[in-house]
């Protein structure tokens, strides 16, 4: 069958309207990118596969990172909020993060309307068979349909569904959802190309009616009043707040999974793969700490207009006669309705060690891949990822510099160097543990640290501009204990945000000096570029164990290869001199 | 984490370790002149570039050494940075204590081949120079000198690993809880916090106060001199001293009590004790008492010179002495001296004696040789764990300060806990020069087999 040409050629082609999908779509089309957002099926735009919840500790700070660029999480999460939380109150500003429950479906519909109204973004429906080349570099997609899209780049923002397998009990079927189907031609497109692709688990809990739910035996957990919103710019939260409900498993909850074992696709050793240690299925926190008693679960409504709630804490495997015996051994769920079950899915990623900072693939110019598809988990760090490699593909298309964001200046910078030059093995999850300079990092500051990139992108509304510096220049003056001279000016920014967030500074001053001190250091190193073609085995200098390391993980820069376990100061100090001598003798 | 990196101040003797009465200490840096400055008295104010001054290096108001010190401006340094050479006394004491006060006021000890690889990146050597860089770096870090610093590590690092363990646990309670988005793990137990937190911060503080002290090397070599009566153990005091400290005669016992003396051979430290002779047949309580001193002091020596008239026969007392080293210096090394070789032999002497005479200084310059023998192989052998201590000691002192920030934030009414994971950080950082890095995956494994975290 000969293909159809679509007429347009894209500079932006993005597979996948999930959370990486959706932000790299628009964000691209926002930076002028004539673009496509290709995706399987349109009523499932921005879908919230597992928990409808945005935010966390360390992922409230990726979304207010998200939002100072420019994004759209925040604003879409302010706007279908039905429980919004700060967590770690009791802790310092650095480590306070929003989180919130979203009603799952106004979330969707709510990002798909946004994506409709941008222009520039054209969105299809159709599936990506496989992903076209022309001498080496990325040229386009091809649709199961025989559809060509030709593009100069194309981001690969497929989450879990290449070669995505569902497991409920030891039963198992092809799915990248549930009752949707996996993308099963895309992985052997990558492949072809010399992907290194390896294969993660994750796994959601069942979903119960509410209307069987006996609440008055859980405890009652209330929104704050009023929640904090993510974004800088919606101004508060609308909506009324629901409660989500606490109750806890029971001793007969653990009688009852240890009785199932034999049938867990986990413990029979039908899945192989790895799930995240986080985010571990209620038979594995059973098994590996068996002297807890009780596990906390949490009852969270899934929309304003549905009567579904999400189980927090009981994520499994276990086949739906063991979920149905797991939900009625714990207190309030005895009589209560399981109307979707839950389950484990396996799905192929490709190794993140092949990224660049921009997230173009090592392999194929132009190529782009984001979110999930990459070996992280969570909607955040998706989404994340999504924003950066569309602003990097819009700018690799239009011309323009890239955007790659430091260690020391967001959290996403962190991620994203974690997983190229670590790789992963596990689903990635972004923590505060993993930011060696956390209190620069906070989810207060996350404007003054990335908006000045928002709108030297063009990514922030141009009219703001001005009440920003403003904010920032008395941010600065309250610092030093003088009253700002000036009102900010019309915008989201105001005086009372300034004297808080200079008293935060100033309550931190001392570490972030050391932080700041720290991250100074390190920058000349971040700035030292290793060769891609240094042939680390002619470096007979270097000590076994630091060669293979860096042979396997082949950094991009000095500064990461220096935090490459086992490679020592001293072997950083040899590889500089022989990057010196190399940068001489070119000269 | 830590690189090499040229924006830190860094130290390390320059001479050669070991090699003789003189070494030399360099200080290069943006803060070089300011860490010599604070412990070099009186400090000068505008050092003059390439102006040497006579110091004294003062540890606290004790004074180490006195030194000349010699102030270069970058760039017209060997480094092409702000640089001080210190010339100070070849003691291991010495050295280190001066090396240990860099570390104090600012500096870090310089890595392997540091010094060069400063000056190739300030532009000093050319290219072809630049080939010599990474070799000696290789060397130094690959080489020879990475099986020393291995050796000297490889005595304390079970230690070192165990407070590290200790350290990421401790980290590990924070963390969980920082990262904790469900309120699923109880409160801090303060107390129990606290107690582990001051065991990791004693035994960092006892690491870094062990080297510090290096006693042995501090105390020098103890050595007895000791013999029948008027055999000439004073004169080969004198004589070894090189002026009169001991009261000398032609008739025996003129020594009565024991009597000390230093000496400075090669750069190490010398305790001579002199002692009343052994007399077979001791005549009064006097000389028995002063023989009772001789023995306790040889039970205490390193090395017993048992001094014999090689121009006389053998004696009764002599006998004696003999019986007495035997017994008395049994753990310490003997060295038979035949005195009085100016005079016509009497005795021949043994296998491993040294013939000598005060009067004409025969045989003294190799006597006072074999004093020291022992320790400068000793010296020669740990050249590195000298340098390699003082950056142990640098790590320690880090780490303890850290912990000790700690504890106070932990025992606030409401402990800023990321403030305490800062220090912690702090800590594992200092102790990262040594076993390398502590990544956050090593923190988040501790935490997920603790705690049992997550929806």
């Amino acid at each position: 069958m000969t293909a159809f040409n679509y007429p347009d050629i894209f500079d932006v082609a993005v597979i996948g309207a999930g959370h990486a999908g959706c932000e790299a779509a628009l964000s691209a089309a926002r930076l002028g990118a004539k673009t496509l957002l290709l995706t399987q099926d349109l009523d499932t735009i921005a879908a919230m596969s597992c928990n409808p919840s945005i935010g966390g500790v360390g992922k409230g700070q990726l979304v207010r990172e998200i939002d100072a660029l420019g994004g759209e999480m925040a604003k879409i999460a302010d706007l279908s909020m039905l429980c919004g939380h700060m967590l770690n109150t009791s802790k310092g500003a650095a480590v306070r993060s929003p989180r919130a429950q979203c009603d799952k479906k106004m979330y969707q519909l709510a990002m798909k309307q946004v994506l409709e109204r941008q222009p520039g973004l054209l969105i299809v429906q159709g599936e990506a068979a496989s992903i076209l080349t022309r001498a080496g570099r990325v040229a386009g997609v091809m649709t199961v349909r025989h559809t060509r899209y030709r593009a100069k780049t194309v981001i690969i923002t497929a989450g879990t569904f290449l070669r995505g397998i569902i497991h409920v009990g030891l039963d198992s079927f092809p799915g990248g959802r549930y009752n949707h189907p996996p993308s099963s031609h895309l992985s052997a497109s990558l492949k072809e190309l010399g992907f290194k692709l390896g294969r993660l688990k994750t796994g959601t809990p069942m979903r119960l009616n509410g209307r069987s739910i006996d609440f008055s035996k859980c405890e009652r957990q209330d929104a704050d009043s009023p929640p904090a919103p993510f974004s800088h710019f919606t101004g508060g939260i609308k909506n009324p707040q629901l409660p989500c409900w606490l109750t806890r498993t029971t001793a007969k909850t653990a009688a009852v999974i240890r009785a199932g074992l034999h049938n867990s696709p986990l413990y029979s050793g039908k899945i192989k793969s790895i799930g995240p240690r986080y985010c571990p299925s209620i038979e594995d926190k059973v098994v590996k700490f068996p002297h807890h008693g009780e596990h906390h679960l949490f009852l969270e409504p899934e929309g304003f207009n549905t009567a579904e709630y999400y189980v927090n804490g009981l994520s499994t495997s276990l086949p739906e006669e063991t979920q149905a015996e797991i939900v009625r051994s714990v207190p309030g769920l005895e009589k209560a309705e399981i109307m979707r079950a839950a389950y484990a899915i396996e799905y192929d990623y490709s190794d993140p060690g092949q990224l660049d900072y921009t997230l173009e693939t090592r392999l194929v110019p132009g190529l782009f891949t984001a979110g999930q598809v990459n070996g992280t988990t969570g909607y955040e760090e998706a989404a994340a990822q999504g924003l950066i490699a569309g602003i990097n593909a819009a700018r690799w298309a239009l011309g323009g510099g890239q955007l790659i964001l430091r260690r020391d200046e967001a959290y996403i910078g962190v991620m994203i160097d974690d997983l190229v030059s670590k790789g992963v093995d596990e689903p990635y999850r972004i923590f505060t543990s993993r930011a060696e300079y956390r209190l620069l990092l906070r989810a207060d500051n996350a404007d003054l640290r990335l908006a000045p990139h928002g709108f030297a992108l063009g990514l922030l509304d141009p009219a703001l501009k001005e009440n920003f510096e403003a904010y920032r220049g008395a941010v600065e003056e309250h610092k030093s204990d003088k009253r700002p001279a000036r009102a900010l000016g019309r915008g989201p920014w105001t005086t009372e945000n300034a004297r808080v967030e200079a008293a935060i500074e100033k309550t931190y001053a001392i570490y972030i000096e050391r932080n700041r001190k720290q991250a100074e250091r390190m920058k000349k190193f971040e700035g030292l570029r290793i060769p891609a073609d240094l042939n680390y085995s002619g470096l007979k200098a270097l000590p076994n164990e630091a060669r293979h390391k860096l042979e396997k993980n082949r950094p991009l820069t000095l500064a990461q290869a220096g935090r490459l376990p086992g490679v020592t100061p001293a072997d950083i100090q040899l590889l500089w001199v022989l990057l010196e001598q190399r940068r001489k003798a070119r000269e | 984490m830590k690189l090499p990196d040229t924006s830190e101040t860094i130290a390390a003797q320059a001479t050669p370790p070991g090699a003789g009465a003189i070494a030399v200490i360099r200080l290069s840096g943006p803060s070089a002149f300011a860490a010599a400055a604070a412990f070099l008295s009186p400090p000068p104010a505008a050092p003059a570039h390439r102006m040497a001054y006579l110091l004294a290096a003062k540890d606290g108001t004790k004074l180490v050494d006195r030194v000349v010190t010699l102030f270069y401006r970058g760039p017209a340094s060997y480094t092409g940075e702000d640089t001080v050479e210190i010339s100070c006394h070849g003691s291991p004491y010495i050295i280190r204590t001066i090396l240990n006060l860099a570390v104090k006021n600012g500096a870090r000890i310089a890595a392997p081949g540091e010094f060069t690889l400063r000056a190739f990146l300030n532009g000093k050597l050319d290219l072809a120079q630049a080939e010599a860089v990474g070799e000696l770096i290789a060397s130094a870090s690959a080489g020879a000198h990475r099986a020393a610093i291995t050796q000297a590590e490889g005595a304390i690092s079970g230690e070192v690993r165990s407070l590290r363990t200790g350290l990421v646990a401790l980290l590990a309670e924070i963390e969980a809880r920082l990262d904790d988005s469900y309120g699923d793990i109880p409160a801090l137990e303060k107390r129990a916090f606290l107690r582990r937190a001051a065991v990791a911060r004693k035994k960092a503080q006892a690491l870094a106060a062990g080297f510090e002290a290096g006693r042995g090397i501090r105390e020098g070599v103890k050595v007895v001199i000791t013999g029948a009566p008027n055999s000439g153990k004073s004169s080969l005091l004198n004589s070894l001293l090189g002026y009169d400290r001991a009261l000398v005669s032609r008739e025996a016992g003129t020594t009565r009590d024991t009597l000390e003396a230093e000496l400075d051979i090669d750069g190490f430290l010398v305790r001579f004790t002199d002692t009343a002779g052994l007399n077979a047949r001791p005549a009064t309580q006097l000389e028995k008492a002063g023989m009772r001193r001789a023995s306790s002091a040889m039970a205490r020596a390193d090395t017993v010179l048992l001094v014999k008239d090689a121009s006389i026969a053998e004696t009764p007392s002599d006998r004696r002495a003999e019986k007495e080293v035997a017994a008395s210096a049994a753990a310490a090394e003997t060295i038979r001296i035949f005195n009085k070789a100016d005079l016509p032999v009497k005795r021949r002497s043994t296998a491993g004696a040294e013939t000598i005479s005060c009067r004409t200084g025969k045989g003294l310059a190799r006597l006072r040789g074999r004093l020291v023998a022992r320790q400068k192989n000793i010296f020669a052998e740990g050249a590195q764990a000298i340098v390699t201590s003082a950056r142990h000691f640098e790590a320690f002192f880090e780490a303890a300060r850290e912990l000790s920030a700690l504890e106070e934030i932990i025992k606030n009414k409401t402990p800023g806990l990321e403030l305490a994971a800062e220090h912690l950080r702090g800590a594992l950082g200092a102790l990262a020069s040594i076993l390398g890095e502590t990544t956050p995956e090593d923190v988040l494994a501790d935490i997920f087999k603790n705690f049992c975290v997550g929806k």
